[in-house]
């Protein structure tokens, strides 16, 4: 009854009613974000009197948000590789190995997941300007890789679980070494569970704005700092630029994400 | 992983440590370096700065300024999770029985928004909620209101903007949970005699419950740590402990205090997962 569509009568329409103005909810701020990113007014008069370029012409004419945004770009990578690759062998360990404190070590390695990030951003604030990694490349790379590596460890170890282990020992049986084996046929079965944590690794940094505030100096800061800064002075439209195009990339990722899925599904 | 272990798996094993323990050591110095030993520095500094002792607890828990942070800092958690829940539950129980391409159609907007950048999205609060912003213009433009409403750098604010980003989080899981329960028991309900009504409060509700409350939970936990939100859509009068971390470390340069909020924002997380892990296992756990 109340799970059948169909037989709702007029709570349908009062579901149907709730639903429409959630998704109008959670989708208009963004549609606002990138139309009010083209409109002329510098006080985000909405609807914009004209229409305009000029925000992403400024945009683009300051290499502040340039080396801002290649910043973001330089160190999501970085993350992204020695996320995958250290997860990886973290979570061969974790599924394959058999030893004492196994699960431990997995609730462990889970832990800065759910650990409040301005607690962590503080203590390797203190913790950097100790041993002189503020404001560097490694201090961002290495608080990035802290809060991603949870994730890619998920994925990887979910991907391993799920992949019949019989296949590579049949592989080393025909003469395969073992390394081989791994290399040509367990890596390419679990490469959904390799493409979900790269993803999600390279979001975790580019996205990540806590620990960055705290990582930050004068001359090393990524988009999201920059961002950051310059909200706290002004509302001006090239934020909403500089938003409408990390949206823009948010968007191409989600979609590559569906077309690789269905891709490695078929 | 159910094979018996053979004479091969031992071989490879041995011969290869890939599959051992040995092989989660990068993760494991990387975690007990940049994570373990900097959070168990800072929780030390919250005793020994600036001298020995529990100086700092004792000011942080006796001072009614910061009692009255804590104690905003859950009314807020408390108040994004009830909203989220009370919007949540009809969007997902709605997603659960829609036609499959309609549903498709908003999940991607879900998710959209989710994966959309934080700071983008509090931008467009502040833009949309500002006096001279669209909201107000529209509230007077229809004549609802008379003066502009102040929404931004108050407790309005807040809660817009951790409402729209905690959805997702209470939407999602609760989809799953929905999906799973069996609609022959809703119709066994209809045919015991029970209205629509009642089926929705002791069926339905209390069958979606597990996950409404792991679902909350979670995002209650999540808004106790929020940081990037509060402070560009809360007002100074309603700070929240996050901020206060912050402030006690980058404007008033006093490691002891912070340490001290920063632990206290630790315990309670820690002890709500736990709580959490022991009441619904490990389903909650986010990441998938």
């Amino acid at each position: 009854m109340l799970l059948n569509f169909n037989s709702l009568g007029s709570w349908k329409w009062v579901l149907l009613a709730i639903t429409f103005l959630t998704a109008a909810f959670l989708l208009l701020p963004i549609l606002f974000i990138a139309a009010l990113s083209f409109g002329s007014s510098q006080w985000l008069i909405f609807p914009p009197p004209a229409w305009t370029t000029k925000w992403y012409s400024q945009l683009f004419a300051d290499p502040r948000w340039l080396d801002a945004a290649w910043t973001s770009f330089r160190i999501a990578v970085m993350v992204t590789l020695l996320s995958v690759v250290i997860g990886l062998f973290a979570a061969f360990g974790l599924v394959r190995g058999r030893f004492f404190g196994r699960t431990l070590l997995r609730a462990l390695f889970m832990t800065p997941m759910i650990l409040p990030v301005v607690v962590l951003a503080v203590a390797l604030y203190a913790f950097f300007l100790r041993i002189g990694l503020n404001g560097t490349t490694t201090g961002f790379v290495i608080a990035h890789l802290i809060v991603a590596l949870p994730f890619s460890i998920l994925a990887l170890t979910n991907a391993l679980e799920g992949f019949d282990k019989s296949i590579e020992d049949a592989a080393v049986l025909c003469g395969a070494s073992p390394l081989k084996a791994r290399l040509l046929i367990t890596l390419p079965s679990i490469s959904h569970g390799l493409f979900s944590a790269a993803v999600f690794s390279f979001l975790t940094s580019w996205d990540e704005v806590v620990l960055a505030i705290f990582m930050a100096s004068p001359t090393l800061q990524t988009l999201p700092v920059k961002i950051w800064a310059t909200l706290r002075q002004d509302l001006t439209p090239v934020i909403a630029a500089a938003s409408t195009l990390l949206i823009v990339v948010t968007i191409a990722l989600m979609l590559v994400t569906a077309l690789v899925r269905k891709g490695l599904k078929a | 992983m159910a094979s018996p272990t053979s004479a091969l798996e031992e071989q490879t094993t041995t011969r290869f440590r890939l599959g051992d323990r040995s092989s989660t050591l990068p993760a494991l110095v990387l975690i007990l370096i940049f994570f373990v030993l900097p959070v168990l520095a800072l929780l030390a500094r919250s005793v020994t700065e600036p001298v020995l002792g529990l100086g700092n607890y004792v000011e942080l828990l006796g001072s009614s300024t910061y009692i009255k942070i804590f104690f905003n800092t859950f009314f807020v958690s408390a108040l994004v999770t009830v909203i989220s829940l009370l919007i949540g539950f009809p969007v997902a129980w709605a997603l659960a029985i829609m036609p499959q391409r309609l549903a498709t159609v908003i999940f991607a907007i879900v998710l959209l928004s989710m994966w959309t950048n934080l700071l983008a999205r509090t931008y467009a609060w502040m833009v949309l909620l500002q006096r001279t912003g669209v909201i107000n213009k529209a509230l007077l433009g229809l004549g609802i209101i008379d003066k502009p409403l102040i929404m931004v750098n108050n407790l309005t604010g807040v809660t817009i903007g951790m409402t729209y980003i905690m959805l997702p989080f209470i939407i999602i899981p609760l989809y799953g949970v929905i999906r799973k329960i069996d609609p022959a028991l809703l119709q066994a309900a209809a045919l015991c005699g029970a209205n629509r009504r009642q089926a929705l409060t002791s069926v339905l509700i209390p069958l979606a419950m597990p996950g409404m409350a792991a679902g909350g939970l979670m995002v209650f936990v999540m808004s106790l740590g929020y940081f990037v939100t509060p402070s560009l859509l809360g007002g100074t009068s309603n700070m929240m402990l996050a901020e206060l971390i912050a402030q006690f470390v980058q404007s008033l340069v006093n490691w002891g205090m912070g340490g001290a909020a920063a632990f206290v924002l630790l315990v309670v997380t820690l002890s709500l997962y736990a709580l959490q892990l022991r009441l619904f296992g490990a389903a909650g756990e986010g990441g998938r």
